[in-house]
């Protein structure tokens, strides 16, 4: 073969093979590529990408690429990616964060992002700012009483209701951790031997996340904020109730002082018997008492909160967003859509971690069969009248859903109380004092 | 010959000139400018506001005095006790005791354990409930102590963790021990002085400029402490004001409540403290620093 020829079938070769990959590449440029931030590691993210690979399967117009952020700096990050004109199409974002950024126009309105003949996420899980959607909770999650049932067997003691209609009153619920509370000697809280200085198991503690306060004002018929938002911590509903949880310690003797468990999580403390009720959320189940379960044989139980005036637990989850500044919105709508079927986190359900976004899980007896028959969960029914029914019928959203700037507020507030916890100041009084600070806050500032 | 040394000594002089110019100088700068203007990272544009973000934080702020007080409260305590126990460790090591490397080892790990773990540890030896230290109070019939959570006992706490972890100066301490030189302890052994009297008289001049090195870096890390507010009064806890350490509150105003014109003028503020202790320092250190040379 002359030496023209054999440069020419080269070029042959090299163009076919050029013409080849080019075909490729415009096929892969069919899809529209969109990234999702999250936090989360490396093993949510190798779950997440198989989610991710599931539902490029299903379709073949977009591609989803992930951004993994630690969560602690999570937000600085996204803000850093908002200063260089950088952030992503859509992903999880902090609550606390949601209308700070809605505020901004930095997150999209997401209103059509369902169709009217579409399954849609529970309305307590939407974040509304002026009145429109602006992201959905990607789970859903309400706070309870988890418990360790052997202690109260064999205190002889009823357990926490599963029921909302036979949730105890404060009273009930001050006498039944009184009995539980054990010093070192055995005697309980009622027993006048009791000695409050050398405690062995306490009645109840509580996760030191300090936004899970809100509850207790909630439940005392008050409230942080009024609907438009606006501060109302400072109602006599509102400070009784975050007395009375000081009080647990400095009058009753019942729990720790408020915010100094922190070193310990609810299934230490219910496997080590440092307390016999835990009041959490119901991710517990999935991060922690699931496991427990499984490997330290906790016997554990979960029953409603007690309430002072009203019958209520707050609910909350992680939020999807679509950012405004996405080139493609409507991809990034369909994803999000698509990600937040329960069938395509169903690993995180199924662990516990998450509750179920769609209605149709909480009014479907067979959906909920799927979702709460699990071994690593308590029995179907106490679940499904503890968890289920109360996030039903008794959940209302944590403030964050309609209120800007709660974190400023409850980083003041956190101060603010501070010297309640260890009895040196009334809640009511430091609230009077600082009520300006507080609504200056609540203002931004 | 001359010009081209100083040709190649500015060559090899510009990789430092432009770090320090980018990463150090200019961000300076920036921080200052920024302090004047009202921006979170997802405003569209800065908005000028003059001096309201000072006046603000030096009016208004319910955080800002009390996080000079503790910040200053905690670098004292923690430099003063951190000297005086690190140069004592460094005296001890400095003599033939058996097992002398493994002391060293032993007194030198604390630093090196990541921050997280230490603090945690702490925190369950500080528990109210069931923390070891309570348990000994306990024994002896005393009223329990939340010490981390008892606006009293949490600078003091804090403190014992941070001298507790001063492996680092104890290494440096012993470094400077080793030049003392020995011919000033044996003319001095012969002229009949105490160990006290040689100690205070040889061992300590000889040491100043170790000591002045110690507590200049010493202080400028524990004025900048922000590890135990992130660990034990981070987000969604309770924050009580002896955990709001001026970098805390830098970062918690800048990186979690995204108000970066706020946290520059924080910043701001906070680098004039700590270079006015940095100065006041410097200017004290010139009565009773000695250079054996006779520098100065």
């Amino acid at each position: 073969m002359k030496k023209g020829t054999k440069l020419l079938s080269l070029a042959l070769v090299l163009a076919m093979v050029l013409s080849m990959a080019a075909g490729l590449a415009a096929q892969a440029e069919d899809r529209v590529t969109i990234t999702y931030s999250m936090w989360g590691d490396s093993e949510e993210v190798r779950v997440l990408e198989e989610t991710i690979k599931k539902f490029e399967d299903e379709q073949d117009k977009i591609h989803v690429e992930v951004v993994q952020i630690d969560r602690a700096d999570y937000v600085g990050a996204l803000n850093t990616r908002a200063a260089g004109n950088n952030l992503p199409d859509t992903g999880i974002m902090a609550e606390d964060a949601v209308l700070m950024w809605a505020e901004q126009g930095m997150l999209a309105d997401v209103s059509n992002m369902y169709g009217a003949d579409e399954a849609k996420p529970l309305d307590s899980l939407a974040f509304t700012f002026n009145g429109s959607p602006v992201g959905y909770s990607v789970s859903n999650e309400v706070l309870l009483t988890f418990y360790d049932r052997k202690a109260f067997a064999d205190a002889g003691v009823a357990s926490p209701p599963a029921s909302a209609d036979q949730a105890w009153d404060w009273d009930t619920f001050v006498d039944v951790a009184k009995q539980m509370t054990l010093d070192v000697n055995g005697n309980n809280a009622k027993s006048p031997d009791f000695d409050p200085n050398n405690i062995k198991r306490y009645g109840v503690m509580f996760c030191p996340d300090f936004w899970q306060l809100e509850v207790w004002s909630v439940t005392n018929g008050g409230a942080w904020y009024d609907a438009e938002g606006n501060v109302t911590i400072n109602t006599p509903e509102a400070t009784e109730a975050l007395q009375r949880i000081a009080d647990l310690s400095l009058v009753h003797h019942v729990a720790p002082q408020y915010g100094t468990n922190t070193a310990t999580t609810i299934d230490q403390d219910l496997v080590n018997g440092n307390t016999a009720m835990y009041i959490q959320g119901q991710w517990a189940v999935g991060v922690w008492l699931g496991n427990a379960h499984q490997s330290d044989g906790l016997d554990y139980g979960v029953g409603v909160l007690p309430y002072m005036q009203d019958k209520a637990t707050l609910n909350t989850g992680g939020v999807n967003v679509a950012f405004a500044t996405s080139q493609h919105p409507t991809e990034a709508m369909e994803w999000l859509k698509w990600y937040a079927k329960e069938e395509n986190s169903w690993g995180l359900i199924e662990s516990g971690i998450w509750m179920p976004v769609l209605s149709s899980y909480y009014t479907d007896e067979a959906l909920t069969h799927k979702w709460v028959d699990n071994p690593n969960f308590p029995p179907y029914d106490e679940y499904k009248a503890a968890v289920v029914d109360y996030a039903m019928n008794n959940a209302q959203p944590t403030s964050w859903y309609w209120v800007n700037n709660t974190n400023l507020f409850n980083d003041a507030l956190s101060t603010i109380l501070a010297p309640c916890w260890s009895g040196n100041a009334k809640v009511a009084d430091v609230i009077a004092q600082n009520i300006d600070a507080l609504k200056a806050a609540n203002q931004g500032n | 010959m001359a010009r081209q040394e100083a040709r190649a000594a500015k060559l090899f002089l510009i990789p430092a000139f432009l770090g320090l110019t980018f990463i150090t100088y200019l961000p300076l700068i920036a921080v200052f400018a920024l302090s004047f203007f009202k921006w979170t990272a997802i405003m569209p544009r800065p908005l000028f506001v003059g001096l309201s973000n000072y006046i603000r934080l030096f009016t208004k702020d319910i955080f800002f005095w009390t996080s000079v007080k503790v910040t200053v409260q905690y670098a004292v305590l923690s430099v003063c006790a951190g000297m005086v126990y690190s140069l004592s460790i460094a005296l001890l090591l400095s003599r033939k005791v058996p097992a002398r490397g493994f002391f060293r080892a032993v007194f030198y790990v604390p630093y090196i354990i990541p921050a997280i773990a230490v603090y945690t540890s702490w925190a369950l030896l500080y528990n109210p409930d069931f923390g070891v230290f309570n348990a000994l109070l306990a024994s002896q019939g005393l009223p329990r102590i939340t010490f981390l959570a008892d606006s009293r006992y949490i600078i003091p706490s804090l403190a014992v963790i941070a001298v507790w972890a001063s492996g680092n100066l104890i290494v440096i301490f012993l470094a400077g021990l080793g030049n003392v030189p020995r011919v000033y302890h044996e003319a001095a052994e012969i002229d009949g002085a105490s160990a006290w009297q040689r100690f205070c008289r040889i061992t300590v001049p000889c040491m100043t400029p170790i000591i002045f090195y110690n507590l200049l870096m010493s202080l400028i890390a524990n004025m900048q402490v922000v590890v135990p507010s992130l660990i034990y009064a981070g987000s969604n806890r309770t924050t009580y004001p002896e955990y709001t350490f001026m970098s805390f509150l830098m970062y918690r105003t800048g990186f979690i409540n995204n108000d970066l014109s706020y946290a520059s003028t924080i910043s701001f503020i906070f680098f004039a403290v700590i270079g006015l202790f940095t100065l006041v320092l410097f200017v004290t250190s010139k009565s009773w620093l000695f250079y054996e040379g006779g520098d100065r």
